[in-house]
């Protein structure tokens, strides 16, 4: 009885830790946007020294899994916990990432305002890559499936904005070949918020593998 | 005396009762045994009269005391408002009169408490600040209505969930999670971003209420306050920028006239004359933005009277007409008849139509038609002025208002403005009552319209100098 009480606590903490890692990550995420707009070096040198605690975190949560698999070997849900938070730190982390890529995009651009339009792109479709990875949390937090296939959805939207921007980009490139410079960072961004946006849909089908056992392929 | 009290509280009756029941039995017993009556006449004299006892004590003893612990149980469960209906002068009225008093000890007492926990309830709800109250795991245990609001959650969906789960955010969780720890307040300044981005200031306190464990978590939102110091600074910032822009022009051409002399009559003139327009414009941007600041803090409304639409009108045109001349652009004013009057002050409202009037001729080509019109809508009166000119672009709109804001800050600094006039006109409506709004179309020109108050608003301000 002792034992079981005593895995399971270690399971809630485990759910604790993700969720305490996805605060950083979700604040990185919206930190590095802001620091993009207003061209704000500092903000993005925070981004990026931000990720030394998110990188600890993820080493943290895995190490706590691997050792729960050793040494309670769970079976059914017990174990997807397990497994499904690996694979949500490993998303998480990666996001992290490219919340550093883009602060240290963000210190190359600065010093000169931005004239590219697409620009103003970029918040939109930041905006929906956020509520993406909220919804991927929040999903987790509430078991909710139904939640998780929603957010997914969203990923279409964003796609489709990264296509855009990609596209009126190139179109900046030929038509002033002085625009190249912010032009070329300005697509490393949206492809870094886009895949942010990818990595949300695979928290999102983490949960769905965690609540209901099924493997779907979300986008 | 220690005898005496053994009988203490026992009535006479119980007593007496007890003593003849004893005799009549030994009377019986004495008659069987002297074989006075036979066995069957002892057991019929005998066992009504054990019926009658057994009566008697059902009704008397054991059915009060059903009664006392059937309401016993029932105020155990929580219903005070049950009273044991036994009134007889014996020890189980005694006890019945005991358990209702209890009850309604007890009941006074509940709703003692329960008064002093709406009152505190009643604090809590009409506070401003978020309240969130935890247990030892971080768990939630109340949430006042501020909090409720300020993160779109309820006490009920919340409460025994972890803080982490119901705000997710890295610096209130460990901070939480230190005071839970640490048992020592601590204070931070934190962002939340969702649901909105907004910044708090956050309090943390430490619980110990008997073996309870916990902390109270107090929010404070001071997003408004950091975007006025940050509105503050930026306006110290750009009021530096602009004086320091014409200073540098004078200070240079003055140590050029000091370095090479004054021989060069013509030169010297074309310097000074550079020196005039410079210190010109710095004394305009001086007097603007007094002018500004006194509009802003609304003191300068003294002179509330009736205002006559076309003499105000009249009074601008006067004022603008020689620029509109020069710039070769008509001026229409549109006035229909017998419009009602203005409230407010003659001079400021005259301000305000100079400035629109002004940025209109400013940013209309020659030959283009500055048009002022008025009209009365429900209760308010709506002054335009319309204009063939450049127009605003949509993402400028929003900001036009704001000190210092320029569309183009070159253009507009080549045609001598300092961005100050629309932050006039706009305090100096709000300061009447009233509101400003604009319309524009790049490439086809602006309307500003001015929206008055009909009746005099009662004069807000007005009556501080008076």
């Amino acid at each position: 009885m002792g034992g079981r009480s005593a895995f399971e606590r270690q399971l809630k903490e485990i759910q604790q830790d993700i969720l305490r890692l996805g605060s950083l990550v979700e604040q990185a995420v919206y930190d590095s946007v802001q620091a993009l707009t207003k061209l704000d070096v500092a903000m993005a040198a925070q981004v990026i020294m931000g990720d030394e605690v998110v990188d600890e975190l993820c080493r943290e949560i895995e190490d706590k899994c691997v050792m729960i698999i050793a040494t309670q070997q769970p079976m059914a849900r017990d174990l997807r916990v397990a497994v499904a938070a690996i694979k949500i730190v490993l998303s998480l982390e990666r996001m992290g990432d490219h919340c550093v890529d883009i602060a240290r995009a963000t210190m190359c651009l600065s010093g000169h305002p931005l004239r590219v339009k697409p620009v103003q792109y970029i918040p939109e479709m930041a905006g929906i890559a956020q509520r993406m990875v909220k919804d991927s949390l929040d999903a987790y937090v509430s078991g909710d499936v139904e939640k998780a296939g929603d957010m997914c959805a969203m990923d279409d939207d964003v796609d489709f904005i990264f296509n855009r921007i990609f596209r009126e980009l190139i179109g900046c490139i030929k038509e002033d070949p002085a625009n190249a410079y912010q032009s070329a960072y300005l697509l490393y961004v949206s492809r870094y918020i886009e895949r942010i946006a990818d990595h949300a849909t695979n928290i999102g089908e983490a949960v769905i593998y965690l609540v209901t056992g099924e493997r779907r392929e979300l986008n | 005396m220690k005898f005496w009290r053994f009988f203490q509280g026992i009535g006479w009756r119980p007593v007496a009762s007890y003593f003849f029941m004893l005799f009549l039995f030994f009377a019986i017993l004495k008659l069987y045994a002297a074989q006075k009556i036979s066995f069957a006449g002892a057991a019929a004299v005998t066992l009504p009269l054990a019926a009658g006892l057994a009566w008697v004590l059902y009704r008397r003893v054991i059915g009060p005391l059903n009664e006392i612990i059937a309401a016993a149980r029932e105020i155990a469960r929580g219903n005070l408002e049950r009273e044991i209906n036994i009134t007889s002068r014996d020890e189980i009225g005694d006890l019945a009169r005991s358990i209702n008093d209890v009850a309604a000890r007890l009941r006074v007492t509940i709703d003692e408490i329960t008064a002093e926990k709406n009152r505190a309830q009643a604090i809590l709800n009409s506070m401003a600040d978020g309240v969130i109250a935890v247990d030892r795991e971080a768990r939630i245990i109340m949430v006042n209505p501020a909090a409720e609001t300020m993160f779109g959650i309820n006490q009920a969906g919340c409460s025994g969930k972890s803080l982490l789960e119901v705000i997710r955010n890295y610096d209130l969780d460990r901070t939480l999670h230190k005071v839970l720890a640490g048992n020592k307040p601590l204070t931070r300044e934190i962002q939340i971003i969702s649901p909105e981005p907004r910044i708090f200031h956050l309090h943390i306190t430490p619980l110990n209420v008997g073996n309870q464990d916990g902390a109270v978590v107090l929010l404070r939102d001071v997003t408004e306050r950091r975007r006025a110091e940050q509105m503050r600074s930026e306006f110290v910032a750009n009021v530096s920028h602009e004086l320091r822009t014409p200073l540098t022009s004078i200070r240079g051409f003055v140590e050029t006239l000091l370095d090479s002399g004054t021989d060069d009559p013509e030169m010297t003139r074309h310097f000074l004359g550079i020196i005039a327009s410079e210190t010109g414009r710095l004394s305009k941007l001086v007097e603007e933005l007094l002018y500004l600041s006194k509009v802003e803090e609304r003191r300068v409304i003294h002179r509330w009277q009736r205002v006559e639409i076309g003499t105000l009108v009249d009074r601008v045109l006067a004022v603008c007409g020689n620029h509109a001349e020069e710039k070769e652009i008509n001026i229409r004013a549109n006035l229909p008849p017998r419009l009602p009057p203005l409230f407010g002050d003659p001079d400021m409202l005259a301000q305000v139509l100079i400035n629109l009037m002004d940025n209109a001729i400013k940013y209309t080509p020659s030959g283009g038609t500055v048009t002022v019109s008025a009209s009365v809508e429900e209760d308010e009166i709506r002054i335009d002025v319309a204009d063939t000119g450049v127009g605003i672009p949509a993402e400028s709109l929003p900001r036009i208002f704001e000190r210092f804001y320029r569309v183009d800050k070159a253009r507009s600094r080549e045609l001598g403005g300092i961005g100050l006039g629309l932050a006039i006109v706009k305090h100096i409506i709000k300061g009447h009552g009233g509101r400003v709004e604009v319309k524009s179309a790049p490439g086809k020109g602006s309307v500003f319209s001015i929206f008055l108050p009909l009746e005099n608003p009662s004069a807000p301000g007005g009556n501080d100098n008076a």
